[in-house]
């Protein structure tokens, strides 16, 4: 997989994430509000998820009393459950997202520290590894391992990994030249963040279709790839489930990538 | 091979291969003989020896579920697979392009940032979501599929959606970047017209350099091809794949994994033998300075 | 445009503005003149940020755009200013033709080094009938190959920019700007960007064949650039002209103290402080010879001895 030389000229990333830096205000913003939102619903979620934990009436048309959104072909409460997704979602993602930052920055700077032979068959491997789509990967390993919470985890974390070694190592590496070692450290704290977030998006919508696929999250759990699965099933006969965890998830993805290009052009703008 | 391999540990690890193997709900005696035909009674590199070969010669064995040769099943959804992503991919040329090449002419001026803006929100939008609302729009029940025109055209539709955002990003970046390329300015020094430029000096540098990119955007694409697929009912790789999944029916999973494993290096390959027929630096041994 | 006339190029009180972050105007270029005979080479000499790059991007139309550029600009009698930007495609690389530095960046990678220069000959082209044509773009191009000095031309033609060394990509860069015989050339900072104190000698010598058949205006940090190409030269410091003479006279008795200072017989203190209009000379904050008088009145470029010198206490003059 040889890289193009031409895009590296012109300063992008020829194997990664965020594009051009076309000045465009407004993204940090929205993007910080957002997941502020998120980041509240989800501490809010795990309370109403208790309180709504008794099943009511099955397939309850929006508006009812008591459930604002309805219910669904179990009787739970579609507004419960798509807060308690957020719950979900952040409790999954998140640490793997961490772990994966941990465990990728130091692949990454291994890579970038050898040289020879070690290097380029560790290039190689990381380009392949972070070139492959998350979704095909993930499936069958965690179908394997069976629907749960841990294996959903590991899985995430170690895909995730990749980009993340694959970002440390441009950073720190730099094509043909080699940056000092104190120049290269201080641009991993503004890179990573924003590796960060646009993974932690990538991995909301990964574990939503895994769940969505049934293979992901256990039936219980809240994720909105379950509810969105249940969605599907019941299009005609309760079409009102698809809105909630469908907002839900556009909101969180939204607003991690609008976190994340604000926050990369923010940062390029200034080192620039 | 690396996926493959991957896959081999994991079977192998989960304890029982040989159940796993052949499928849910498979008799005492059954197991037996998968035992046996997978060569599961060997030590553990023989076994892996036994995978790769039987890999290379795509033979991932039967499928309990469909009674059929694995290999078979994905050697008749394959093309159902190229021919979707093909369609995708080049509707999304045509627009990704243009609104890139657009958008990167402008890239300095301000005003234009709520293109960007609608590019980012158009690619957080999750193929899923995407296509769950098309389906609850249309009305369609699960049974909806099976080659059928309309599912065709919803599934290209959505993975267009999927790939123009990210695609018109790349470009805008690439045709940005060309702008600033100091070639433009002696091209401009020396007399050369906007147009000139345009077509002679940034368009040429910064597709090509786009390509290479919306490179990797569509082997990423595959992922939403899986979902989609399932969504829709267009019987390609990636319903294959998902159905399997769910069936756990693992020759089939290994065969279907092995064909997007394939589909995903094939893009890479022919995007970097473009990038390399047009770029001289990448054709030839420089002679040296 | 193409009578033969001694004189060039002459700019009279150009100036150049760009807005600052709040909109105030801040002046690069403040009213700069000098002129320019044919076979002559002038040198522009300064610290980077001094204006002497925005001079040559005037001469060319080709100030970044905020900037606004006023004055008179005069090419060949041609008044340059005010140009909107077709009329500049007709002018540039015909009637003056820039040579930037950085030769590994200045050519289009993925095309043919003869490719680009044929680009140039065809914009300019004029009269031949049709047929002729591409023969005669060919034809040209190898002319200013050869001019250049690149040997074995044709060879050379279809080569990338990538496969040529650095001594030949300097070639190549003054062939494309020589390839429509250019009345103007101007070389800005044509030294920097070559490591290898050789091909800077080699960049020179090729600069200096260009005085058999136009003007080059040279724009340089360097004043020893200047001192091997240019018979005269100008010091430029934040945007003002403050000495001009025969290069040999400035370089070996400087009159003002900023030339003394970038000759490295004064002492350096402070960087310059661009863009804000200040009511005094330009230099004071960091002369040496600086008298109150220097803060408050900007003093003019006047005859002294033999050259202008824009100081209130020149060099080595009566004050010092």
């Amino acid at each position: 997989m040889t890289g193009p030389v031409l895009a590296h000229e012109m300063g992008l990333s020829r194997r990664l994430l965020p594009a051009p830096a076309i000045p465009t205000p407004g993204l940090l913003v929205g993007g910080m509000v957002g997941l502020l939102a998120v980041a509240v619903l989800g501490l809010v979620g795990a309370g109403i998820a208790q309180e709504h934990a008794a099943p009511a009436q099955r397939l309850l048309a929006p508006g009812a009393i008591g459930h604002p959104l309805g219910t669904d072909q179990l009787g739970r409460d579609v507004l419960a459950r798509t807060l308690a997704g957020f719950r979900w979602s952040l409790v999954v993602v998140l640490p793997a997202t961490l772990i994966a930052g941990l465990a990728g920055t130091g692949l990454g700077l291994a890579a970038a520290a050898s040289w020879g032979w070690t290097r380029v068959i560790l290039e190689r491997a990381t380009e392949t590894a972070a070139g492959f789509p998350f979704l095909v990967l993930a499936a069958p390993i965690v179908a394997l391992a069976g629907r749960g919470y841990w294996p959903l985890l590991i899985v995430l974390a170690i895909l995730a990994s990749a980009p993340f070694a694959l970002a440390v190592f441009d950073t720190t590496w730099r094509g043909r030249g080699r940056t000092p070692v104190a120049d290269a450290l201080n641009a991993l704290p503004t890179a990573l963040p924003v590796v960060g977030a646009f993974i932690v998006a990538d991995l909301v919508v990964t574990e939503a279709c895994l769940s969505f696929l049934g293979v992901g999250a256990p039936e219980v759990a809240p994720s909105w790839g379950n509810m969105l699965a249940d969605a599907r099933q019941n299009v005609s006969a309760a079409p009102w489930i698809l809105y909630a965890p469908a907002a839900a998830l556009l909101l969180t993805v939204l607003s991690a990538n609008w976190f994340g290009e604000g926050l990369g052009q923010l940062w390029r703008v200034k080192t620039r | 091979m690396t996926v493959a391999s991957l896959l081999f540990i994991l079977v192998r690890l989960s304890g029982s291969p040989a159940a796993l193997l052949a499928g849910a709900g498979a008799s005492q005696a059954q197991v037996r003989s998968a035992h046996v035909a997978y060569g599961l009674d060997g030590p553990i590199l023989q076994q892996y020896v036994t995978f790769v070969t039987r890999a290379l010669r795509l033979d991932f064995g039967q499928s309990p579920a469909h009674h059929a040769a694995a290999v078979e099943l994905v050697r008749l959804r394959l093309p159902a697979t190229v021919l979707l992503t093909a369609a995708a991919v080049a509707a999304t040329a045509l627009v990704a392009v243009s609104l890139g090449v657009w958008l990167g002419l402008r890239a300095d001026r301000p005003e234009h940032g709520w293109a960007f803006r609608l590019l980012l929100t158009g690619q957080s939008l999750p193929a899923l979501i995407v296509g769950l609302v098309l389906v609850q729009l249309l009305g369609l029940t699960p049974a909806t599929g099976a080659r059928s025109s309309l599912s065709f055209t919803l599934s290209a539709l959505t993975l267009t959606w999927w790939l123009t955002p990210r695609a018109a990003r790349l470009t805008a970046g690439t045709v940005a970047g060309a702008l600033r390329q100091t070639w433009v300015l002696t091209a401009k020094a020396m007399g050369a017209t906007s147009r000139d430029l345009l077509w002679g000096h940034v368009l040429p540098n910064a597709l090509l350099a786009a390509l290479a990119l919306v490179g990797v955007q569509v082997a990423f694409l595959l992922s939403a091809t899986v979902v989609v697929e399932w969504l829709f009912g267009w019987p390609g790789v990636g319903d294959l794949l998902a159905g399997s999944l769910r069936a756990m029916d693992f020759p089939v999973v290994e065969a279907a994994m092995f064909a997007i494993a394939f589909l995903v290096f094939a893009t890479y390959a022919m995007v970097d033998l473009v990038v390399a027929a047009v770029d001289p630096r990448l054709r030839r041994r420089p002679t040296p300075p | 445009m193409s009578t033969v006339v001694a004189e060039v190029l002459r700019l009279h009180e150009v100036r150049v503005q760009f807005p600052d972050a709040l909109g105030r105007p801040a002046v690069a270029l403040d009213g700069i003149s000098l002129a320019v005979e044919r076979g002559e080479a002038l040198g522009i000499v300064g610290e980077p940020g001094s204006g002497k790059t925005l001079v040559a991007l005037s001469v060319l139309g080709m100030v970044p755009a905020p900037g606004e550029v006023s004055g008179s600009i005069r090419l060949l009698g041609h008044e340059l200013v005010g140009m909107v930007e077709p009329e500049w495609w007709r002018v540039r690389g015909r009637d003056v033709a820039m040579i930037f530095p950085d030769a590994r960046r200045s050519l289009n990678p993925i095309r043919s080094v003869g490719s680009q220069i044929e680009e140039a000959v065809h914009r300019h082209y004029e009269g031949y009938p049709h047929a002729m044509t591409r023969r005669w773009v060919r034809e040209r191009t190898l002319e200013a190959l050869a001019w250049a000095g690149v040997s074995r031309p044709r060879q050379r033609f279809g080569d990338y920019p990538h496969q040529l060394s650095g001594d030949l990509r300097q070639r190549v860069m003054l062939a494309l700007a020589g390839a429509n015989r250019p009345p103007l050339f101007v070389a800005d900072e044509p030294t920097v960007g070559i490591g290898d104190p050789v091909q800077a000698q080699v960049m020179l010598h090729l600069l200096r064949r260009v005085l058999g058949v136009a003007a080059l205006v040279l724009t340089t940090r360097d004043p020893g650039v200047a001192a091997a190409v240019c018979k005269r030269v100008v010091v430029i410091h934040a945007g003002r002209i403050v000495e001009t003479g025969p290069t040999d006279r400035v370089m070996t008795t400087p009159r003002h103290p900023y030339t003394a200072e970038l000759l490295e017989l004064a002492p350096r203190t402070v960087p310059a402080d661009l863009g804000r209009a200040r009511p005094g000379c330009a230099y004071a904050p960091r002369c040496p010879n600086a008298m109150e008088q220097c803060r408050r009145l900007r003093p003019p470029l006047e005859l002294l001895e033999d050259r202008l010198v824009a100081c209130w206490n020149p060099w080595g003059g009566e004050h010092a």
